[in-house]
């Protein structure tokens, strides 16, 4: 029982995964492309915290979502990038 | 006694108490949002609500709450609907994962305390911090969803406060970890039991404390809300609820930031033996003190809101860089020196 609830979670953790890694690089918007790589780490931590390495997990988290993932956020916005077509602005 | 015990730990009893205390964590925003209207209002020399619920303007929340609920909900016509939805729900999230961590209080059963918490691991202060970060990305996703220029003003500025902020309250948390040799909360607020941190580590606290304000964007630190300046920041684009859950985010974080402080320095919820050794003041005593203890501290929090003008951001960066960074470092030097010197 806990075997099938762990595949299952597996499954699930890592669809999520891929799932976000194919986002990051099809993605048109380059902020919604970060965004996924954030996503995909947190995936990431969560098959740590499945594997019972409980500290990488979170470290995985500190460390990639909340250093890495807002620097390259930080370093996106700043892109010369416009509003995307709101010409009210200009 | 031990069948006590076992009550407790039934699965049902204690899944039961969860939803109670989320419930009640959402009551406890609702009531901070009441108190900072009346209180500020008091400080201010002003009446405050007065007309919903009789003198005190009890059922004001309510009025609040039911015109939230009721307002029409707009999302822009050029935003990205995707992350204009999902941003108040990352927010919201970040601030309910902190609940998984933090002891509400614990229950004394003779020698033993059964801390009132969901789990409790090792490294639950890691954990802590780890998640109250999240809430950027929140942010970050609201202000580009809703494709505004002042909406994009507040995410700069909150991304610049929280990279210079995360670094001091990461550090000074270590300070203490250091004394305590464990990163569980639990066991660092146990270790308080004759003297609290806040004695021990005077500028640690200090640093903390205004690390903790800037972490949850409290005036003099809500330069990413600055009404004056930028609207309502990044809720600018935000109607209804979708606005609200934003603003509830904004004070359970502040409710679990001060129930942290007072884990973390000011003593958790350890009381004298001769108190909790009575039977039925060890099951309620601590609770009441440690929530005590919380109230004092979103009530200084509120009164600095409405004592303080807001500072500008490169202040406030120069401040976190320049002078909360070298206090942090000082403060962990002076815990590993007293490690050292007392043996730990």
């Amino acid at each position: 029982m806990v075997g099938v609830v762990e595949l299952i979670t597996f499954a699930l953790i890592s669809m999520l995964t891929i799932g976000f890694s194919i986002l990051v690089v099809t993605a048109r918007d380059i902020v919604r492309a970060a965004l996924s790589l954030v996503a995909t780490l947190v995936s990431v931590a969560g098959i740590y915290v499945l594997l019972n390495a409980q500290f990488i997990g979170i470290v995985q988290v500190l460390v990639y979502v909340g250093g890495i993932g807002v620097l390259i956020l930080f370093a996106v916005m700043l892109t010369t990038q416009e509003l995307k077509g709101d010409s009210d602005v200009e | 006694m031990m069948s006590i015990v076992e009550f407790l730990f039934n699965p049902w009893v204690r899944g039961t108490l969860g939803l109670a205390l989320i419930g009640l964590i959402f009551f406890s925003a609702v009531i901070t949002v009441w108190l900072e209207r009346k209180f500020g209002a008091d400080i201010q020399s002003r009446i405050g609500p007065n007309r919903v619920g009789g003198r005190f303007g009890l059922l004001q929340l309510i009025a609040d709450a039911i015109k939230l609920f009721t307002k029409e909900d707009l999302i822009p016509a050029k935003a990205d609907k995707l992350l204009f939805v999902m941003a108040p729900i990352v927010i919201l999230g970040s601030a309910f994962m902190m609940i998984v961590a933090i002891p509400f209080g614990a229950i004394v059963i003779g020698d033993k305390s059964y801390p009132i918490a969901a789990t409790e691991f090792d490294i639950s202060v890691l954990y802590l911090e780890a998640v109250s970060a999240l809430s950027v990305l929140g942010i970050f996703m609201a202000a580009y969803g809703s494709n505004n220029k002042y909406s994009m003003l507040a995410a700069f500025r909150n991304i610049a406060r929280m990279i210079g902020y995360e670094v001091p309250l990461g550090i000074s948390i270590i300070g203490i970890a250091v004394m305590v040799q464990s990163l569980n909360i639990v066991e660092i607020a146990m270790a308080q039991s004759p003297l609290w941190f806040i004695f021990v580590q005077p500028i640690g606290f200090a640093v903390f404390f205004i690390s903790i304000l800037a972490d949850m964007g409290r005036l003099p630190f809500d330069q990413n809300e600055a009404e004056e300046e930028l609207v309502a920041g990044w809720g600018t684009e935000y109607t209804g609820m979708r606005w609200g859950l934003g603003l509830f985010a904004e004070y359970i974080h502040m409710i679990l930031g001060s129930c942290l402080m007072v884990l973390l320095y000011l003593g958790g919820w350890n009381l004298p033996k001769f108190i909790t050794g009575i039977f039925i003041l060890g099951a309620f005593a601590p609770i009441f003190w440690f929530i005590a203890k919380v109230v004092v501290v979103v009530m200084t929090i509120i009164m600095i809101r409405w004592a303080l003008p807001r500072f500008r951001i490169d202040q406030v960066v120069d401040l976190g860089w320049k002078v909360l960074f070298p206090l942090s470092i000082l403060n962990l030097i002076w815990a590993v020196a007293l490690g050292l010197f007392f043996g730990a």
